[in-house]
Parts: structure tokens; sequence; C-alpha cells
């Protein structure tokens, strides 16, 4: 539930019957240090499945922290994160890989490709930690490189390629099992105007495409304004959660 | 100081795993140095206190190595006119058949003349059994015991004790204690005082003395004494202060000491790669520091003492560390060699008490200061070229530059070059260029350490990748990109196995060849002997066991040996006394130099000697050369006759007949009777007939021919008991570099693990990866070890043949050492893996994917 909502007239809410895929109950977040800052107070979200989220605020306003905890590569310190319905507060470290490496797929500001790798293996990696017969990663891998248009770069290293063949790379890695859900975190923040839009459109077209949720911490407005729905944090809470009408 | 206190203190701090290791290498080289130098130096001390103390105010000792010599010299030596008082002394060491007390000394004395050289003072007991001689004589069975003796095992006068002797197990009786004093500290207090002549019978010694003990007249120098006994006694006899017997003990142990030397020097060589790892890690992964401090103004000699700085602190902590471990196991290092020594040359010898010499532990701290210098020496050079702006910016500095490569491969092919050439001049023609033909092998194979391990690495890329696509695949990327990180912890892996595969190798070697000499020359098919240990030669037979043992049905023909240590140009070596003509008609082997019919022939008429090919290639000598042997009866000269093999002692054997050693010697007993059954005979019943024939009466031990075999075996594997010490070192080497090669790793691909984590790595496929990187890196150790230990094997047989025990070795790789080798090294690595793992696995996702 938003803590303050402002629909757009033009943008139709979703049905009330489309279900959560992931749902933030009271959830915050404090790191201690020398003095314990709250990166996350007392937040409470609902994203439907299919959507297409764009989370904005300036810095240090908890964006990150709370792309982390969807994503189940933190905690939080109170309340609960459900993702497709399973709270994630009381699972191992493994159970909690499992539900990253099958629900979720994250594309990085800075890439974070393996650099020894070359795209065809770093797209296949998870379906290899997934366990998967090489033939068909091999594959999927080919299939997903072709979908970024790097078809002609599969055996390149990382070091090899653009910032913004490095970009494709990552999504299709965050793609290769189909994600429903598809964490993205300020992914044309390292890139030119030129690229960073070629990614959104990217981005875009495989939302549309492939149906899943799309959660996108940006900085950037006009990325903002291609999503469905924008919602605002400043100060470790949510600001401003606005629902738009947008056509690919 | 300043930047070692900001710079260096704070960087210990948090990295206090890695300091700790790195200080562990020159932990673990002292503490091999000093573990076996300061037993080895207690051994030896041990030694020279027994004869120290059981001297008493004995200034000159006259013997004639083992053999001991006639009653008749007694008289001599009494009449020279710089003697006041000289008297007989046989030493026997006795099994004290009391559980955990070992050996029993037993000092036969003439109680007449020896208060004057020696104390015997009382506790209790009849003092007339030392005032009076005629009670000790009158009595036989007599025994004086150390009152720490008879403490330890409720002893008293008049107790009964029960000891093996010539004519077997004797009950013998305590006629008094003596107060503590410096005799009764000799050989750990185990000491007990018996009548000479009842010595001499009781341990076979015939109308024998062992040696005279004796003290010079008032206004006589000790010298004058020395040069008047020598002249009247002749060179078969050597006339020294006591000290002399500990120089010889020294000689004796002379290839052991060199073994033990090589360990130890090794073991603090590869100490030194563990600290040079560590530094060429600091170095790269503090480059922006080192930036940093060159962008304020620290000069290249700042930067260069900082690193001096900090291995001079690490390499004092460490060898302070290592000293202290290394006399903790001292003693159980100690305790192996005393048992090495008994059952090896028949010295029973214990060291209760280390001899911890400040000049060592000193010693030891200022070589593991140098060495941690030395190792830090390279990578604080490079520390200080380091440009500023270069190092402020990222780059992966881990890599080898192609001109760095080049230098290597050039600098490595030279060495190789020029190693390969010193092999052209053998050993025995120079020593210096072999030696240094070694060195450069060893330098060149070093240099190319990285490049292997890089070439490797590439090479097991497809087939880790094959065994698990994602954790293979990253392990051995790890290496690849990373080849600084990981070859030293390789090159000292690699070091330690070559040391490993070399001894090993000279092991299987001296099996095979001890074997072989076994199975040619020791054929008979039982052998008797005076005691259970067969190199304890303080108890002997009388020849006339020979006759009697050939009458007994079974036996066709029996050979008696008698072998005792002399000194042979300075050295103690092994005269073997063997009737050469029955000798020759049992025995196969073809000698090595020599006519096989000639030289027996010779031999046999008392014309010539038969030498070990060890002997005559420590000594140098050659088929015809004429030999000078000191005996009491007067200066043996022949020639020798043929060269053959014989592993009877380290230092050499002096075969001759025994005619010939009962005519310079005067000496007819017997060591062993070889017994060779008649066809048809039943081992077993001979075997038991002759125990028949002599119990009671006579204490024989009666070994069949694979025991007596096996018996050589099993002291041959307590020689080479270092192997295994050696082995445990090297486990240790590969634990120490790969806990610091994986500790650095991880923290390098920390943002690595951290993505494999966020896309779906499980916690067991992040500890595979790990554990692959590790056992990867036992792999290319395991490799270049075997690879250099191939080469290092070839100089340590060259070395042992021409330098250490003049054996010559077949080369033949350990293959069974080294299938050990695999399995014990790479668990070595796992072990060294799972903390490095399971940090790996534990630290904060978020800040692992925000690490830069």
């Amino acid at each position: 539930m938003a803590t303050a909502s402002r629909s757009a007239p033009s943008v139709p809410p979703l049905p009330a019957t489309t279900p959560a895929i992931v749902e933030l109950d009271h959830v915050s977040k404090q790191f201690q240090g020398k003095r314990q800052v709250t990166a996350l107070d007392d937040v409470s979200l609902v994203i439907p499945r299919g959507q297409m989220v764009s989370i904005i605020g300036p810095s240090g306003s908890g964006k990150s922290t709370l792309l982390n905890l969807v994503g189940g590569l933190d905690r939080p310190t109170s309340g609960e994160v459900r993702v497709d319905g399973e709270a994630l507060a009381g699972l191992s470290d493994d159970r909690l890989t499992r539900v990253r490496r099958d629900k979720i797929g994250f594309i990085f500001q800075f890439f974070n490709l393996l650099p020894t790798l070359s795209c065809l293996e770093n797209v296949g990696l998870p379906l290899h930690l997934r366990g998967w017969p090489r033939r068909k990663v091999d594959e999927r891998a080919r299939e997903l490189l072709t979908l970024v248009q790097l078809g002609a770069r599969m055996d390149h290293l990382p070091d090899e390629l653009s910032g913004g063949e490095r970009q494709r790379v990552a999504i299709a890695r965050a793609l290769s099992i189909y994600p429903p859900i598809l964490l993205a975190d300020e992914p044309t923040g390292n890139l030119d105007t030129k690229t960073g839009d070629d990614i959104l459109g990217l981005i875009r077209d495989l939302h549309a495409t492939l149906g899943s949720t799309v959660i996108i911490v940006t900085h950037d407005m006009t990325v903002a304004a291609s999503c469905n729905r924008t919602i605002a944090l400043r100060d470790g809470r949510v600001v401003e959660d606005v629902n738009r009408n947008v056509t690919s | 100081m300043i930047l070692l206190r900001l710079i260096s203190w704070p960087y210990f701090r948090k990295h206090i795993l890695r300091t700790m290791l790195t200080a562990a290498g020159i932990v673990l080289g002292v503490a091999v140095f000093v573990g076996m130098h300061t037993a080895n130096q207690s051994v030896l001390a041990a030694f020279s206190h027994t004869v120290d103390r059981i001297a008493g105010k004995t200034e000159l000792q006259v013997t004639a190595g083992e053999t001991g010599f006639g009653e008749d010299v007694l008289e001599n030596v009494q009449s020279a006119s710089t003697v006041r008082v000289a008297v007989p002394v046989i030493e026997a060491v006795v099994d004290s058949n009391i559980k955990g007390q070992g050996n029993l000394l037993i000092l036969g004395v003439d109680m007449t003349g020896d208060r004057s050289l020696r104390d015997y003072d009382l506790e209790s007991g009849d003092e007339a059994v030392i005032d009076d001689p005629l009670v000790f004589l009158a009595q036989p069975d007599s025994l004086i015991v150390s009152k720490e003796f008879a403490e330890k095992n409720g002893l008293a006068v008049g107790s009964r004790l029960p000891l093996g002797t010539a004519e077997g197990e004797r009950r013998f009786t305590i006629r008094g204690v003596m107060k503590s004093s410096g005799l009764t500290s000799a050989f750990g207090g185990n000491l007990a005082i018996m009548d000479i002549y009842a010595a001499q019978k009781m341990f076979g010694r015939g109308r024998t003395f062992d040696r005279i003990d004796l003290a010079v007249r008032p206004g006589r120098t000790i010298a004058l004494a020395e040069a008047e006994l020598g002249a009247m006694l002749g060179p078969g006899f050597r006339v020294e202060p006591p000290s002399g017997r500990g120089q010889q003990f020294e000689a004796m142990l002379a290839a052991y000491s060199m073994m033990v030397g090589i360990s130890s020097l090794f073991a603090l060589f590869i100490g030194m790669f563990i600290i040079y790892n560590s530094f060429a890690i600091a170095v790269t992964q503090r480059r922006s520091e080192i930036g940093i401090l060159r962008a304020l103004g620290a000069t290249r000699g700042q930067i260069r003492r900082l690193f001096l700085g900090e291995s001079a602190v690490t390499g004092l902590v460490g060898s302070l560390g290592g000293a202290a471990f290394g006399l903790l196991i001292a003693r159980g290092i100690a305790a192996s060699i005393g048992a090495l020594i008994s059952d090896v040359y028949g010295v029973a010898q214990q060291a209760d008490e280390l001899a911890t010499s400040p000049a060592l532990l000193l010693g030891a701290i200022g070589i593991g200061v140098m060495t941690s210098i030395v190792a830090a020496a390279i990578p604080a050079y490079q520390a200080a070229r380091v440009d500023p702006v270069q190092a402020l910016q990222k780059g992966k500095y881990q890599v080898l530059s192609a001109g760095e490569s080049r230098v290597r491969v050039a600098a490595a092919a030279i060495l190789g070059a020029i190693s390969a050439a010193c092999l052209v001049i053998p050993l025995d023609r120079s020593r210096p260029v072999f030696y240094t033909g070694y060195v450069l092998a060893i330098i060149a194979a070093l240099l190319l350490s990285p490049l292997l391990s890089l070439a490797l690495a590439r090479t097991i890329r497809p087939v880790l990748k094959w065994i698990r696509p994602v954790e293979g695949a990253l392990a051995a990327d790890s290496l690849i990109q990373s080849p600084r990180r990981t070859s030293a912890s390789v090159a000292a892996l690699m070091l330690s196995l070559a040391l490993v595969v070399a001894f090993a190798g000279m092991a299987r070697a001296s099996y095979d060849t001890i074997i072989d000499w076994m199975e040619s020359t020791l054929n008979p098919d039982l052998f008797v002997l005076p005691s259970q240990n067969i190199v304890v030669r303080t108890i002997r037979f009388p020849k006339t066991m020979g006759p009697e043992l050939e009458a007994i049905p079974g036996v066709e023909r029996i050979q008696m040996v008698r072998d005792a240590r002399i000194v042979f140009r300075e050295t103690p070596v092994m005269v073997v006394a063997v009737e050469i003509e029955s000798v020759a008609q049992t025995t196969r082997r073809a000698p090595l130099a020599g006519d096989r019919d000639d030289m027996y022939r010779r031999a046999a008429a008392g014309e010539g000697l038969i030498v070990s090919d060890n002997l005559a290639q420590l000594q140098r000598l050659s088929l015809g050369d004429v030999l000078e042997i000191p005996a009491p009866a007067g200066l043996i000269r022949l020639p020798i006759v043929g060269i053959v093999v014989d592993y009877s002692d380290q230092q050499g054997t002096i075969l001759m007949d025994r005619t010939l050693f009962e005519r310079y010697w005067h000496d007819d007993t017997v060591n062993v009777l070889r017994v060779f059954l008649k066809p048809g005979a039943a081992v077993p019943d001979v075997r038991q007939r002759i125990l028949k024939r002599y119990a009671g009466t006579r204490q024989v031990f009666v070994l069949t021919n694979g025991e007596l075999k096996q018996y050589i075996l099993k002291i041959t594997d307590q020689w080479f008991g270092l192997t295994s010490v050696q082995i445990a070192v090297a486990v240790l080497v590969a634990i120490l570099g790969i806990v610091n090669t994986l500790t650095v790793s991880i923290t390098d691909r920390r943002r690595e693990l951290g993505v494999l984590r966020a896309v779906g790595g499980l916690h067991g496929q992040v500890r595979r990866t790990i554990w692959i990187e590790a056992l990867s890196i036992g792999c290319l150790g395991l490799v270049l070890g075997f690879a250099l230990g191939a080469i290092n094997l070839y100089y340590i047989l060259q070395i042992v043949h021409h330098d250490i025990a003049g054996m010559r070795l077949a080369y033949a790789f350990p293959t069974n050492v080294v299938l050990t080798l695999v399995p014990t090294i790479l668990t070595a690595a796992f072990v060294a893996a799972i903390w490095p793992a399971e940090s790996a696995v534990h630290g904060s996702l978020v800040e692992a994917l925000e690490y830069e």
C-alpha cells in the first residue's frame, strides 16, 4: 500500500484483480555503524504482476536499498518482503538464492559482467548455476544475445565491448531464465544519452514482449516517465506514487 | 619509522590473518632449523657429557678403535715415564630389562687403580667393595649402580638385577649404590660399575681391554705424554684427550648431520618464498597507497625502506616464534635421532637435556630476519619503482607484463644453459662447478615457475570448465588472471615437493641397491648374534663357537665375521674380517673392480684388501692403491685387490681375511656367525637346535635370512624417516601458501563472487569455486614440483655418491611416493581452502556488489 498516491488521470489503474508479485509491509532498514543510518523507514508497497515501475529520489533516499531488499540481496531490519507470495524473512541464504535465480533478473549500473567469461558464458551463467544441460544453456544464451542484437559478439570478452553492448549482455543475462521480475539499478546511469535511450527501449520492448514485472531505480526523469508507475522516495520514505498510462 | 607506524601498522592490523601467515613462513623455516640443529647438538652434547663424566680426572685415553687390545699394552703404558696412573676400561651397553628404562651403560674397571681417576663414594653398601679390590674380584656378579638408577627402579644393596651377557642372562647383585656425582650423571644416570675381569668374561672380551685411561705425571705435559705414548705404541693406537671420542662420534654422524643441514636450509628457503609471496601480493594490493605516498612526496628510498622495515619486523617476530617452536619440537627430534643412532650406528645415546645454544638461537633469529629481508627485497624494489600516476589509476597489476615474461624466459634459458654446461664436468672433478650448476638449475626453475603456472592454468581451464562449467571456469580464470598472486605459492610448493621427491627418490634407490646387495651377498640361511641389535658390538662370541655350530645337525658351513669400527685417514670406517675363502664360495656377485678369482685368492692369502665401493668413492681409492691401516700390532700395508658393493657401513668398509685381522688386532672374537644349511635341512629345526645348544650358557639370537633383511630395511626406514618430516613441511607449505593466496584471491574477486551469488550461485557453488582454485594451485605445484624433483633427484644422487655416502645409486623416480603425495597435497589444498571459502560465502552481498 502506497503511503502517498497521486494517480495521473490519463493512466488507468491496473485491474484490482491483478495479483501482487512484490509486497513490502512496513519495511525498515537501518545500517549500524558509528551512528545508525535509516535507509528505509516503514515502507509499504504492492507491485502487481506485469507492471513497469520506476523508483526515483535523490542520493541516499533509499532507492537501491529498496531494490536490494526486493531482490533478496539484503534483509530488512523490520517488516516483511514478499516475492510472488513468498515471505523472504525466514528464508535461509540458499533458499533466498533459489528465489533470486528462479524469479529475479538483475541489471546493474556497472554491468557486473564477469570479465574473464565471454558474452555467451556470461549469459549462460545463471542457467549453468541452475544445472541446465550445456547444449540447452548454449541455445538459450545464443537466442538471448541475438535478441539484444549481439549475435556477432558472442565469443567476445566484456573488455572488448562498448558500455552499451555490455549493458545489453547484462540484460540478456538477466533475462536468461525469463524471470517474472526484472530489477534494474540505474541501467542507463553509466551510458551516454543515445545508448541509454537504446537500452531503455530494449527494456521496454522486452517488458512488452515477455510480460515481466520491471522495477527500475533511476535518477533520470525521462526513464521514470516511460514507466507505468513511479514511486518517489525521500529520506527512506515513499513521498509519491504515480500511476500513468504509457504506450510503448 | 613514522611510516611504519602510520602506514604499516594499520595495514597489519587490518590484515591480521595475512600478517600471521607471512610470519608463519619464517616460523616454519626457523623452527625446523632450530629444532633439527638443537636436537643434533643435544645428542652430540649428551655423548660428550657421558664421555666427560666417565673420564673423571682422565687426561689421555689410549684406544685402538672398537677392537680393543691385549692386556700387555697396559703394562707398556704404565711403564711410560710421563704416566702417573693408567687404568684399563671396558664399556658395554646392555638392555636393562626394566620396562621404560632402556639401556644400562656398564663400566668395567679395575678398582685397584681406578679410584685415582674416578670417585666412587658410596651412598649405601659396604665400603670394602671399593676399598678392597679382592671383594669385587671374588664376587664377579657384583655391580655398583648409580643412586639415580637405583632410586628410579627401587633397587638397593642386595637387590638382584638380571642382565643379558655373552654367557646368557646372568643375575647380578648390587653391592653398592654410588652417591650422586658427576660420574653418576653420565648416560642419563643409567650407569653401573663392574670389575674389569668380570666384564671381560661377561661381554666376551677375552683377554682384552677397550681402552686405557691415564693421568700424566706431575711436571709432565699432556703433549709430552701423547708424544711418548704415540711413539711407544705405534700407529695402531690413538692417544688423545677424552674429547677426541666426541669428535669421532661427530665424524660418524657426518652424513646424518649433512642431511639435517640440507633439510633445515631448504625449510628456511621455503619460508623465504612464503614471505616473498606475501610481500609481492602486498605491493600489488597497496599500489594505490604507494601512489598516494609518492604523490605526497615520499621518495623511492622511503618506500623501499618502508617495505624492508615491515619485512624485518615480520622476520623478527616470525624468527622469535620459530626459535621457541623449534625448541619445543627439538626434544622429540632428539629422541628420534637417539633411536636412529642406536639402531644405525650401534651407539646407544639419549639426550635427556636440550643443548640450547644461545649462538644457535641468535644465529637462527639473524638468519630468519635476513631471509625475510632478502625475500622482501624484490617486492620492496618494485614498490619503490611504482609510478604515482599509474598507481592511482585502476588496472591489472597481478598480470605479468610481456616484457617481464621475456626477461624471465631469457634469464631462465641462460641460467639453464649454464647449468647444463656445468654437468659436462663431473662432481668429482670440480665441486664448485657442479654445485654452481645445481643452484642455477633451481634458480632457472624459480624464474620459469610463474610462466609455467600460467601455461598450465590455461591448459587445465577447458578441463575444469568441462567438469564444472561455472565453478571450474571461474577458478581457472582466477589463476590465469593473477599469475603473480598464485606463482609464489606454486613456487614454494614446487621447491618443497622437489625436495621430497629427491629424498624419496634417494630412499627408493637406496632400498633398491641395498636389497640387490642383500640378495646377492647376504645369502646365509641363519645369522647367530650376541645381541638383538645387529649393530651393537659390545658383546662378542669366542671363536670356538664356529666349530660348535658346524657340529649341529643340518649345518653345512659356518662363516665367522668380526666387524669393528676403526679410524682410517681420520674417518671412522668399518673393518669386516671374514673367512674370505669361504665367502668366495658363497658370494655370487662380481666385484666392481678387480678380477673375482684373483681378488678372493689374494685377500684370502692376506696379500690384499677388498674395499667397498662407497669407501673407494669417499676416500678416492682405486684398484691397486696401497692402503695403510694402523693396527695395534703394526701398520698394515696392502694393496686394494678388489672393489665390491657393500653397505655394512655408511663411511665405508674394508674387508680382510680373519687371519690377517687376528694377527694385527690380537682379537679372535666373533660378532656374527653366518650359518649355511645342508640341502633339505629345515630352517626352523636348525634354529631350534642352535638355541637349545646354547640355552643357559650363552646369549644367542638367531635370525633367519628374511628376518635379517627385514631388520636392515627397518634401519633404512629409520634413516629415511627424515622424508616424512619433509612431507610434513611440504604439507604445511601447501596449506600456508594456498591460504595466503586464496585470502587475497577472495578479496580481489569479492565483486565477482558477489555477482555469482546475486545471479543465483548457491553457497555450495561459490565454495566449489574456491575449492577448485585451491586444488588447481595444488595441481600446479604438484606438476612443477615433480618436474623439478626429477632434476633435483639427479643432483642429490650425485651428491650422495660423491660427497655423502659414496653409494652409487641408480636413478629411479619415486613413483610410489609421488602417488602418495598427490592425494596428500590435494587434501592439504582442500583443507587450506575451507576457511577462505566460508568467508567468501558469508560476506555482505550488497557490499560485495558495490566493492571497487
